[in-house]
């Protein structure tokens, strides 16, 4: 009986620790869609998007790149760092203005530094959100070869509300049966002139476990999640990267993706 | 009748695939006197091969060529006003005026 209080409690710190965890590497531009060239502003920044939570200090980040047929672009040089008003707090984040000309994917990328959660270890979110012009399919569905990445298996910048968005969770280039993937929406719209969000959210959760889903690949690594809601979606598979320890502490190398759902309409 | 089915195959996925895709084409003044156009479709297919026409402010054709194997094409500016054609066959035409060719 005693064994068993114990599993429920450490159980129940498990739990807690896992909704604490829920941060979440933007790599934000408001439309992933574009019918003409068009010079995108980006906004990196660590947070909680679903509640407008607590803002974390972002390093320099390692790479930030973008790949077009197959090419890959360093955009490094174009971040620009600034400070992110989130409702609680501030927070170092990076911005940049980056031209997209040619039909096809642009897969942006950002590597950040990992960043060490005081009393949890380190976390690293490769970061990806993939951008359209002209409606040709190009880069979307090939890995970037990142350590840590979620592949997308539906296109995603072209998904209704409703949709099923899949993926598939690699590490170092091969499936992670069984990946916890967490889901957060973008609840507070970006005010991109101000670097804030709006206070106000689309929704009103009935409860924190509405912030963060959670779900699981199966035995090769994929996943499906429907999504109810326009507007942003963000996945992130979590401690699925080879590297477990940076500077003698933990570090969790986790892959996010971010997705965009329409109205049907 | 094997030799027929195997003739039938490739004309069924010809079919198939053009139905499922949309043409794409984008035209850009690369600011140097040339001009490069790329075609696509909404499939993801390739659109090497496909026949481009430059026509002049008369509707006279300045220039015809094809994509290459990048689906791009690079030519000449023309003088005064012009029109870019993207010709993969009927429904598949596409014309972008120089208008809406920038930098």
């Amino acid at each position: 009986m005693l064994a068993l209080t114990r599993t429920l409690a450490v159980a129940a710190l498990v739990t807690l620790a896992a909704t604490a965890q829920a941060h979440f590497q933007l790599l934000y531009t408001p439309q992933l869609n574009h019918a003409d060239p068009a010079t995108l502003p980006f906004k990196l920044v660590f947070t909680h998007p679903a509640e407008n939570g607590p803002v974390m200090d972002m390093a320099d980040p390692e790479a930030f790149f973008v790949v077009h047929r197959g090419e890959r672009t360093d955009l490094l040089e174009q971040l620009k760092p600034i400070t992110w008003q989130g409702a609680e707090n501030q927070g170092r984040a990076f911005e940049a203005e980056i031209p997209v000309r040619r039909i096809g994917d642009h897969v942006f990328v950002l590597v950040p530094a990992p960043y060490l959660e005081e009393g949890e270890g380190y976390i690293q979110q490769f970061t990806k959100t993939i951008v359209n012009r002209g409606g040709a399919p190009t880069d979307w569905n090939e890995p970037v070869g990142l350590p840590a990445e979620i592949l997308p298996l539906v296109k995603p910048y072209a998904l209704y509300t409703g949709m099923l968005f899949s993926g598939q969770v690699l590490s170092d280039g091969e499936p992670v049966p069984g990946a916890e993937i967490e889901v957060e929406f973008m609840n507070h719209d970006v005010i991109l002139e101000e670097n804030r969000m709006r206070a106000e959210g689309h929704l009103e959760f009935p409860s924190p476990a509405f912030e963060t889903f959670v779900t699981h690949a199966d035995a090769n690594g994929i996943f499906h999640f429907a999504l109810p809601h326009a507007g942003f979606w963000g996945f992130s598979a979590v401690e699925v990267g080879p590297v477990t320890e940076h500077q003698g502490e933990p570090l969790s190398q986790e892959a996010v993706i971010w997705v965009q759902a329409h109205e049907l309409r | 009748m094997k030799p027929l089915s195997y003739a039938l195959a490739p004309l069924l996925l010809i079919s198939t695939s053009a139905l499922a895709h949309t043409p794409l084409f984008a035209c850009y003044d690369n600011a140097d006197g040339t001009v490069l156009c790329e075609g696509g479709f909404s499939d993801g297919s390739s659109a090497a091969g496909v026949t481009i026409r430059v026509l002049g402010d008369d509707g006279a054709v300045l220039l015809e060529s094809q994509l290459n194997h990048l689906s791009e094409i690079e030519f000449d500016k023309p003088d005064g006003k012009y029109t870019a054609v993207f010709d993969a066959g009927e429904g598949h035409r596409l014309e972008i005026p120089s208008s809406r060719i920038l930098p």
